[in-house]
């Protein structure tokens, strides 16, 4: 079993500001992690570099008029998209480098090049919509890579697992009305979070509708709750739904130690997820499980514990030593998660059985 | 004044080297006390002696035949994948305490069991970022353990299970090398040599004694390299590949832009992160004894056209009438005469010639697939060297003079070459500098730093780790920074500091050009 991550040095240039959350040793910290682990030189893992998403690739998904806007403003090197997502002059590379990585990463896992991939890139992608970005986000890379895919291999059906702590609002509305992509969002509610959206409610539209899933959990929620959903809503759904490809992003800021969530995750919490995605995507389509960071700002005590662990799970190595030092201390208690799994089961039972 | 000295398995070389070759001899390594009667004869007490240089391959044979000592690897993991990924030990224990990235202790170290070993590696997890828990443990330990070998020692660069096992491997290797080089420091006593000992590594380049202590491991491939940059001194040769004869192997190397080409090096059962010149050593030389089927891959003594007493590869040479000059007094006769236990002595030894030149011709292959040029040493070099070039299609086999002696020359044309690994965090207040060890030294807090400023501190620190390992002039340490990279520490919404990295090479190179020009 041999991960393809997907890594590029030039993941690091682009900064928002000196002291922006979304900052550069998201990756470095993980990476001095990975290399001390023997990770990069080992044959589990295979380092693969990304080329940038192609102009066909972009227009599959964004509005043109965006993408001249967004160019312009990064060659210009200055202004913002919204009052926390500034562009510098290296956002259009990328951005674009960020989106091919996510795209080639699931390419290679749909045409067997390698059985799972795993992408650590800078920005993120879920919050960008056609036509606009916000929340760190530019280029929605993970929509370019699926679109990517279906136009291109013979992959139709994709799971898309979303379990950043943030809604993936951009990433909703991109395949709000389309059956062929399921978007499952395990959020902290937005109630409580931005950006304020992913209520159980929101279940897709027209031939999209019941492959929206938006399970909204309370601040706090740990490691025991986020299984529970797993068993009592990924898990049936995933069989009903029968992808052709698993697609998790797996943004690490449920981790307790994030500065900007209320979650409660652990380390080995993410290990857990992540094996139970894999064991998904074993049961359901042949094995094929891509992955990309997303989100993730406990640059000290959460990433690179929880990047380790989901790459480790990815890898089939063993994870029961991968935890946080015990500098960090996990929260002693999560609340209940029965009764949002009640609403979805309730909403949702129209189009799923539980 | 430069004094290389080449020790392996069948003979002991030495030269002296200045601007050019003064002096060679050679004498056979199991008469006793072979460096002191080497020295005694090439020495006429009149030349100053600037350095020695040393190469064993002591250490790879006894690392081959598994006669190094048991060590007990004991592990400071922290969290993370299985400490399993570094058992490289005959026991393995593991230690309670983490460092994390940034060289934090974030939980104490704790070692509650004994060495199972007088052999002890201590390798922490981010050990190379903070230096503090491994001595921490190292103090803890019994104090009958003989040999204890510290991770942060092993050299810069992060990968844990690759330095455990390097650690190890300096571990088991220290007690060898310690003899070995307290033999060559009573030999230098007794000659009355006071100068400078290094010891040549396996990427053919070297090290002080002392440095070389502390990571002997380095040693291991020093036979090979000593004979390929040997050849290269002497020939000037860009690319080619190298075929050092002697008397118990044959070590096949190549040389591309000047020098030879390297690997990590693994040997018996030791698996090391240091580099060492890509070799294949094959089991057969100018001694190795003949039987009616073939080569045995056994020495058992001399030639017997060298006073031995069996038929060997070079009595075929002499029988089947290719054993040119030599160098040294020879007994065709006696080749004759071992030959005559044989039914056909002449078909035997045509064909022991031949299957040794269709073996070595295989190793080039392997070794240099599409080399051109072929540089043969040893004392048999320019009895073979155009078969063997021949056998493997090469155009072009060079035997240039010294050829006999070129592991030696090897040693007296080496320089100092160290790789240093800086890590900033003035977040902290601490700059980690990893070279023949770790150490963390303070640094202003909030303090940040530019490109050339990284730059110069890289080229700085390399350089200094270069001197301190016996480099003894700026042009002797050409640097090249191999990475460096910068950003911000923001704590509590503030920027606290930055981190750095750099690493940087006093490069391996020749020491002392001898003009070849080829
Ligand atoms: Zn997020």
């Amino acid at each position: 079993m041999t991960l393809a991550l997907y890594y590029h040095e030039d993941y690091l240039l682009h900064e928002h500001t000196p002291t922006h959350p979304e900052r550069r040793e998201r990756l470095q910290y993980t990476m001095d992690q990975l290399r001390e682990e023997g990770l990069l030189d080992s044959p589990a893992v295979d380092i693969c570099a990304p080329e940038p998403a192609s102009t066909a690739d972009l227009h599959r998904v964004h509005d043109g008029e965006y993408l001249d806007r967004l160019r312009y403003m990064s060659r210009r090197g200055e202004g913002q998209l919204s009052v926390d997502t500034h562009v510098s002059e290296h956002v259009w590379e990328q951005a674009r480098l960020a989106a091919g990585g996510v795209a080639d990463a699931v390419e290679a896992v749909a045409t067997g090049t390698h059985p799972r991939s795993f992408v650590m890139a800078r920005p993120g992608g879920h919050h960008a919509f056609a036509d606009d970005g916000h929340g760190f986000c530019y280029l929605n890379n993970t929509a370019v890579a699926l679109r990517r895919v279906q136009a291109t291999t013979d992959v139709d059906r994709i799971l898309l697992w979303d379990w950043d702590a943030h809604h993936c609002d951009g990433t909703q509305s991109i395949f709000a009305d389309d059956p062929s992509v399921l978007v499952m969002s395990t959020h902290q509610s937005g109630r409580t979070l931005f950006p304020g959206t992913g209520f159980v409610r929101e279940v897709g539209a027209g031939a999209g509708e019941g492959y929206t899933v938006n399970v909204p959990l309370s601040p706090r929620t740990g490691d025991d709750a986020y299984l529970r959903v797993v068993e009592e809503i990924f898990e049936p759904i995933a069989e009903q739904y029968d992808p052709d490809l698993l697609f998790v992003e797996a943004g690490q800021d449920n981790h307790f130690t994030d500065p900007i969530t209320d979650l409660g995750v652990t380390a080995q919490g993410y290990a857990r997820l992540m094996e139970r995605a894999v064991d998904a995507a074993d049961e359901l389509c042949d094995g094929r499980l891509a992955a990309s960071l997303a989100g993730g700002y406990g640059i000290e005590g959460g990433l690179p514990y929880t990047n380790l662990a989901v790459i480790a799970s990815l890898a089939g190595l063993e994870t029961s030593n991968i935890r946080e030092p015990a500098l960090y201390e996990p929260p002693s208690a999560s609340p209940g998660v029965e009764r949002v799994i009640d609403r979805v089961k309730e909403r949702h039972g129209e189009y799923w059985d539980f | 004044m430069h004094v290389g000295i080449d020790t392996g398995g069948t003979n002991v070389d030495a030269v002296l080297v200045d601007d050019g070759i003064r002096a060679s001899g050679k004498v056979p390594g199991d008469r006793d006390n072979p460096v002191e009667h080497l020295l005694e004869e090439l020495l006429d007490g009149q030349q100053a002696v600037e350095r020695v240089v040393v190469a064993t391959t002591l250490l790879l044979n006894a690392a081959v035949q598994e006669r190094l000592p048991a060590c007990t690897n004991v592990l400071v993991p922290g969290p993370g994948l299985s400490p399993e990924r570094a058992f490289h030990g005959e026991a393995n224990h593991v230690a309670a305490g983490c460092v994390d990235h940034r060289g934090r202790v974030t939980e104490e170290p704790a070692y509650e069991r004994r060495p199972a070993t007088e052999t002890v590696a201590v390798t922490a997890k981010f050990g190379t970022r903070n230096p503090e828990p491994e001595r921490e443990l190292r103090e803890t330990l019994d104090s009958d353990a003989a040999s204890v070998a510290l991770g942060h020692a092993a050299g810069p660069g992060l990968n844990f299970p690759d330095r455990a096992a390097t650690t190890v491997a300096n571990a088991r290797t220290a007690g060898t090398f310690a003899g070995f080089a307290s033999e060559i420091d009573d030999a230098l006593d007794t000659v009355g040599v006071d100068a400078p000992v290094y010891y040549l590594k396996g990427d053919a380049a070297m090290l002080s004694a002392d440095a070389m202590a502390t990571r002997p491991a380095q040693a291991l491939r020093a036979g090979p390299a000593a004979s390929a940059l040997g050849l290269v001194a002497l020939t000037g040769v860009e690319d080619a590949v190298c075929v050092d004869i002697g008397g118990t192997t044959t070590d096949v190397t190549r040389v591309t832009d000047g020098f030879p080409v390297t690997e990590p090096v693994e040997a018996g059962s030791l698996e090391t992160g240091y580099d060492g010149v890509r070799a294949v050593d094959l089991p057969l030389g100018g001694d190795t004894r003949v039987a009616a089927d073939g080569l045995t891959g056994r020495r058992e003594g001399h030639a017997s056209a060298f006073g031995g007493d069996e038929p060997t590869l070079t009595d075929a040479l002499s029988v089947t009438g290719a054993l040119e000059d030599t160098g040294g007094a020879l007994d065709s006769e006696a080749a004759r005469t071992a030959f005559e236990s044989f039914e056909r002595p002449r078909a035997v030894a045509a064909g022991v010639v031949d299957s040794y030149v269709s073996r070595v011709a295989d190793a080039i292959a392997s070794v240099a697939p599409n080399a051109t040029r072929l540089v043969a040493g040893g004392v048999l070099a320019p009895s073979l060297a155009d078969r063997l070039a021949d056998a493997a299609g090469i155009g072009e086999s060079l035997v240039p003079d010294h050829a006999a002696v070129a592991g030696a020359v090897g040693c007296a044309t080496a320089r100092v070459s160290v790789e240093t690994g800086i890590h900033i965090d003035s977040a902290r207040g601490t700059v980690t500098v990893s070279a023949l060890g770790t150490e963390t030294e303070p640094v202003e807090r909030g303090r940040t730093f530019d490109d050339d400023e990284v730059a110069t501190l890289a080229i700085e620190r390399a350089r200094e780790a270069a001197r301190r390992a016996g480099a003894q002039s700026d042009t002797e340490m050409p640097v090249n920074v191999r990475h460096t990279r910068r950003f911000n520490v923001v704590e509590k919404a503030r920027v606290a500091g930055q981190v750095v990295d750099a690493t940087a090479q006093v490069e391996p190179g020749l020491g002392v050009e001898l003009g070849g020009d080829r």
